[in-house]
């Protein structure tokens, strides 16, 4: 990196979003339901206001903390997978794979949670697109489901790709809305494509207007090599969750920087998401 | 709260020798590192008030700061290496002075150098901001004039640079301690006696961890300040020792999460304390803070600060000489 690099924002804040925006709030564990093998769906009640700031991106970070501990010291970031403003409901994937998660995993009913939120930015669809192509790998696909639901009730065309490790980790398909275009992948074939979900998407290219993507950085390097030979001048745009280790999740910290063509940014407010063409590889 | 006695007076002057004075309402500050520019924290908590807070680091040129990662969490702590990321002085003073000018807090700039003539010259720039209330010299960065040993390790380093600053501006200076300092004691005296309004301490200490599945550093710049609880034992120690041996105020950082922790810095003798770490997780501690003092203070009956900073140092009777490293551990 060099110094040429560095972009101050000139506001500071989350354009998308304006002062109190962010808040420290108490949620209530109101159920918990196995989902995509050893995952959990966690679902949380929160205050009102919070669901109707949250839209397919944004972030919560949580605190997942043995009692009477500092373990562990960091807060969590899990984006949403469902907000219902009705309701004022939170939903979040979470696959415990740290101690962390795995606290957060074993929660019971009416388990008070310290969460910080909603943070960061969201995925933008385009007020000219139609055929919209998401592309998640593994527990990725929360904001990718919240993104699919937005994009039905907008009335867009969606093809929803997923590649999980097998055919227990997959996402069952009454969790994404009815008229989405479901295909999957898994890396032992076990359902779906036998192979990596990024060898899909050549068969969706043209169509798509524009393309979604969240999950591990391995999956964005296939994607990458996978559709850049096929874009035909920047199109169609793609769209990543970047994830970073993260500790205030309110670009005071700087700790989780993403290089972009426009310079460093926070992964916490400029994103998570960023438009692919403009990060730094 | 008896209403007859009224609240205890939670204020401290940190500058006592400067005329410009560095008065704070309650001791808690938000720490350099750890609290952005202040706007950051603006839609979370009421930054207007806190005591003070520390703006991140400002060097003397822009910096983009180290590669990626930048974090580790670690047992009761983390690695930070973001290598301060920074716009540089000039494109500081462009912005942030005039945000805080009309801020009710006082907001304290940190600043770091590779020389001791940089630190002068930032100092003179910051000398002639509206919104600026003090500065914190942070010596923890190495000196290139000599090979790149660390300022902060070295008495007559950590003095040159004071005085530097000393000269250069009549804001108050407080001067931020390494914990890595081969004696922590005489860094300290060494920069009281060059001028120095006040003494923070300490920084964070240089540590590491690695990813035993990819058998390297987790970190991208190898090596971290290690910061948070588990750091806080250490901080003590010295920020006791400090207190102990030097006359200007001394303001305690390190692993503070609770009262608890804040009480235990002020009996070893801060007049002022800082919170870092912690904020990143809790950013409502630092106020739950200042109330919890507040009530501490009234049910135990102190009236202000000066009754119980320090309190541990003179249940020694007096300043009672701390063992030598080999005794004090034990061994």
């Amino acid at each position: 990196m060099t110094d040429a690099s560095i972009d101050v924002d000139e506001t500071g804040a989350n354009p998308a979003h304006g002062p109190g925006a962010s808040r420290e709030f108490a949620g209530s564990v109101v159920a918990l339901e196995p989902i995509m093998g050893d995952s959990v769906l966690l679902t949380v009640a929160a205050p009102p206001q919070i669901a109707r700031e949250t839209r397919a991106g944004r972030f919560f970070e949580i605190l997942c903390r043995y009692e009477e501990t500092f373990d562990p010291l960091l807060r969590r970031p899990y984006s949403a997978f469902a907000a219902d403003p009705e309701s004022g409901l939170l939903q979040f994937l979470v696959r415990p794979y740290g101690r962390g998660s795995a606290w957060l995993a074993r929660r019971a009913f009416g388990d008070p949670l310290n969460i910080l939120g909603p943070l960061g930015n969201t995925y933008r669809i385009a007020s000219r697109a139609q055929n919209l192509l998401m592309v998640a790998g593994g527990v990725g696909v929360a904001p990718l489901v919240m993104l699919a639901n937005e994009a039905v009730a907008r009335g867009c065309n969606v093809v929803f790709l997923l590649g999980a490790t097998t055919a227990d980790a997959l996402l069952a398909p009454q969790w994404l809305p009815g008229d989405v275009e479901y295909v999957v992948a898994t890396d032992d074939g076990s359902k779906g494509r036998h192979g990596f979900i990024t060898d899909l998407i050549p068969e969706y290219v043209r169509w798509a207007d524009q393309v979604f993507a969240c999950g591990p950085e391995p999956m964005y390097r296939s994607l990458r090599n996978v559709l850049m030979p096929l874009r035909v001048g920047g199109r169609p745009p793609v769209q990543v969750s970047m994830e970073r280790a993260m500790a205030c999740g309110l670009g005071a910290c700087l700790g989780c920087m993403v290089e972009t063509r426009r310079g460093l940014q926070t992964t916490c407010v400029q994103g998570p998401v960023f438009d692919m063409g403009d990060i730094v590889w | 709260m008896d209403e007859e006695r009224g609240a205890p007076d939670l204020s401290v002057d940190l500058a006592p020798n400067n005329p410009r004075e560095l008065h704070l309402k309650n001791p808690v500050i938000a720490a350099s590192g750890c609290f952005g520019y202040g706007q950051e924290y603006a839609g979370v908590i009421d930054v207007q008030r806190l005591g003070a807070f520390v703006s991140k680091g400002i060097t003397p040129r822009p910096r983009a700061g180290n590669p990626m990662p930048r974090l580790a969490e670690t047992p009761a702590g983390m690695l930070n290496a973001i290598g301060l990321q920074n716009p540089g002085i000039r494109g500081f003073a462009r912005k942030y002075p005039r945000l805080w000018e009309h801020w009710r807090v006082p907001a304290i700039v940190n600043i770091s150098a590779e020389s001791v003539e940089e630190f002068a010259d930032m100092a003179a720039i910051l000398d002639e901001q509206p919104g600026v209330a003090g500065i914190e010299v942070n010596v923890s960065c190495p000196n290139i004039a000599r090979g790149g040993f660390c300022f902060g390790w070295d008495a007559d380093m950590s003095a040159e640079v004071t005085r530097a600053v000393r000269a250069a501006t009549t804001l108050p200076v407080i001067v931020k301690l390494s914990p890595g300092a081969v004696d922590i004691v005489s860094v300290a005296r060494a920069v009281e006696d060059a001028g120095a309004d006040a003494i923070s301490l300490i920084n964070t200490l240089v540590g590491m961890a690695i990813d035993i599945r990819q058998r390297r550093p987790v970190l991208g710049n190898l090596t971290g300040g290690l910061s948070g609880p588990a750091i806080k034992p250490v901080a003590l120690r010295m920020v006791y020792q400090v207190a102990g041996s030097v006359r200007v105020p001394v303001i305690g950082i390190g692993g503070i999460a609770s009262l608890a922790d804040a009480l235990e810095f002020f009996f070893a003798g801060a007049s002022a304390i800082q919170i870092g770490t912690a904020i990143f997780v809790d950013p409502s501690l630092p106020l739950r803070l200042i109330d919890e003092l507040a009530d501490w203070m009234a049910r135990e009956g102190a009236r202000n600060l000066g009754e119980i900073v320090g309190a541990a140092q003179r249940s020694h009777g007096g300043r009672a000489p701390m063992p030598t490293l080999a005794e004090g551990t034990g061994g």
